[in-house]
């Protein structure tokens, strides 16, 4: 029992770190611009479609195209910026209207990749050798020992960006207070914008990771990466993208060692049931501060 | 320097700011007093363009600026602070400096020495490494007024500098305003309802009743305005 608790442990870690990435790209996106991106999870399905493309047309393998996704989306996600996110200020509650408009771009996504795609489960090919290591009796697959580095390096990556470089401190500084870096003489527009190109590219990344450790994807399943990405946040704290993946890890463990000891389905579960009990305890999430508006 | 011309402001039926029109010449520190509800912090943010006025102009070196977007303010020269202040409250104050600065085109280095200087003038340099929510509210006043300065402003609109700060803070605060016409080559616009302290620094004063302005002139001048002693100062 305890080494299969230890391996719901290991489990919960891993997945926590590729939840933890569908979160804080959701929270730089909420934190920074108020808009609650309705679309994160079919952004990050079309990552994972990006991925079988660059495979199946230019054969290249899920590593190389980890970083093409990135700037793609990156690239995306910036023009779309300007093509939907500054008509949401002239709105009376632009929260509310941002995730109308972004419910619309999830069901308009979720279309456009059943058109191109159909609606079969994809996934994506490649081999990786040894498949598996030991640890003791604690099962360790590869891929997903992979793409928890891989995941590590980019939420180091995104935290040295807000915490060690000038841009970032501003983004971090909208996150507290907008007016207040206007009146310091900072264009909030093209940040805001570099927010939301860097919260689609971590969509596209991380579909690419996932489409790497479990085993299909479909148009369809975005919704549940959304969802996941909002108990996400909803547990760390929204706009703290570091909250994000603490509580990501928090979410996968329990979900993962509930597993253990009940069916996957109770798993799920207890992992709301956590999310509830957090409202209940600390309605901002474990790591979340008042924002002055 | 700073020019407003028949500066207006109306909200519905309401007539905040009812052509004001006053002229700040270079290095000088204008006081601005009147009771609440006159006018002063609605002609502020007219100036520094979180509201775009009715009617008027507002001229910087005789640039018409009337109705720019806030940042474009800034960058034009205009700092501003604010009687609740606006600081960063879960970044340290280096970094509240520091962001301030983005758009200088400064490096690292310049950044955090500038940032340093005006740190210990306003006596919070031991705090560097601290969040700015751990601050008094006193002493966030000071490094709101150090985070406008970084960005060498030609003019600073201080809204309320005193209200609710302890008196050893207030003369810091004093003596820090003191100097930034001298010093700094900079000029102040200073709203507050600590007379004292408008006497003691101001150049000339305007007492604003209702929007308009009632009595203007130096500080012995609006003493002895019957108009301002019946309106505002009492018998």
């Amino acid at each position: 029992m305890q080494d299969l608790v230890l391996q719901g442990i290991v489990n919960g870690l891993i997945l926590g770190a590729i939840y933890g990435l569908i979160g804080v790209g959701l929270n730089v996106i909420f934190g920074v611009l108020r808009v609650v991106n309705f679309a994160h999870g079919e952004f990050l399905v079309l990552g994972a479609y990006l991925a079988l493309m660059l495979a199946q047309y230019a054969g290249l393998s899920p590593f190389w195209a980890l970083p093409i996704t990135f700037l793609v989306f990156c690239l995306i996600g910036y023009l779309l910026y300007f093509v939907l996110i500054p008509r949401l200020s002239k709105s009376n509650d632009p929260e509310t209207s941002s995730l109308l408009l972004m419910f619309g771009v999830s069901i308009m996504l979720g279309a456009i990749m059943l058109l191109l795609f159909d609606a079969d489960a994809r996934s994506l090919e490649y081999e990786i050798e040894p498949v598996f290591l030991m640890l003791g009796n604690i099962i360790l697959p590869t891929i997903r020992l992979i793409t928890l580095a891989i995941s590590i390096v980019i939420v180091a990556l995104v935290a040295w960006l807000l915490y060690g470089t000038l841009t970032g401190k501003a983004l971090r500084a909208i996150i507290m207070n907008r007016d207040a870096v206007r009146i310091v003489g900072i264009k909030t527009e093209r940040l805001a914008a570099v927010a939301f190109a860097l919260g689609i590219g971590l969509a596209g990344v991380t579909g690419v990771l996932t489409a790497m450790v479990f085993p299909s994807f479909s148009p369809f399943m975005g919704n549940d990466y959304t969802l996941i990405g909002f108990v996400v946040i909803v547990l760390g704290g929204l706009g703290n993208p570091v909250g994000a993946l603490v509580g990501a890890l928090l979410y996968a463990v329990t979900e993962q060692v509930a597993s253990v000891f009940f069916n996957p389905s109770i798993g799920t579960i207890c992992g709301f049931v956590l999310m509830v009990a957090t409202i209940f305890v600390r309605p901002n999430g474990l790591f979340g501060k008042q924002v002055m508006r | 320097m700073l020019q407003i011309q028949g500066l207006k402001k109306q909200f519905g039926g309401l007539v905040a700011l009812n052509g004001v029109s006053w002229h700040l010449p270079p290095k000088q520190i204008l006081g601005v007093i009147g009771m609440n509800g006159s006018g002063k912090t609605t002609m502020l943010n007219c100036i520094n363009g979180l509201y775009v006025p009715t009617a008027g102009k507002v001229l910087l070196h005789g640039k018409d600026i009337t109705g720019w977007p806030v940042e474009q303010v800034a960058r034009e020269g205009i700092g501003r602070t604010f009687q609740v202040p606006r600081v960063f409250p879960h970044m340290t104050l280096l970094d509240n400096l520091d962001v301030s600065q983005l758009h200088k085109g400064r490096t690292a280095e310049e950044r955090y020495a500038v940032s340093v200087k005006w740190l210990e003038k306003v006596e919070l340099y031991r705090l560097r490494h601290n969040m700015a929510e751990e601050l008094s509210g006193g002493q966030q006043k000071l490094l709101e007024l150090a985070r406008i300065m970084v960005s060498q402003p030609k003019v600073v609109l201080l809204d309320e500098p005193f209200a609710g700060v302890n008196p050893g803070l207030a003369q810091l605060l004093i003596s820090v305003i003191k100097t930034l016409p001298t010093e700094h080559d900079c000029s102040v616009v200073l709203v507050s309802h600590d007379l004292t302290s408008i006497y003691q620094l101001s150049n000339h004063i305007i007492v604003m009743n209702e929007g308009s302005i009632l009595s203007q002139g130096s500080a012995d001048v609006v003493k002895n305005d019957p108009a301002v002693i019946e309106a505002y100062l009492g018998a």
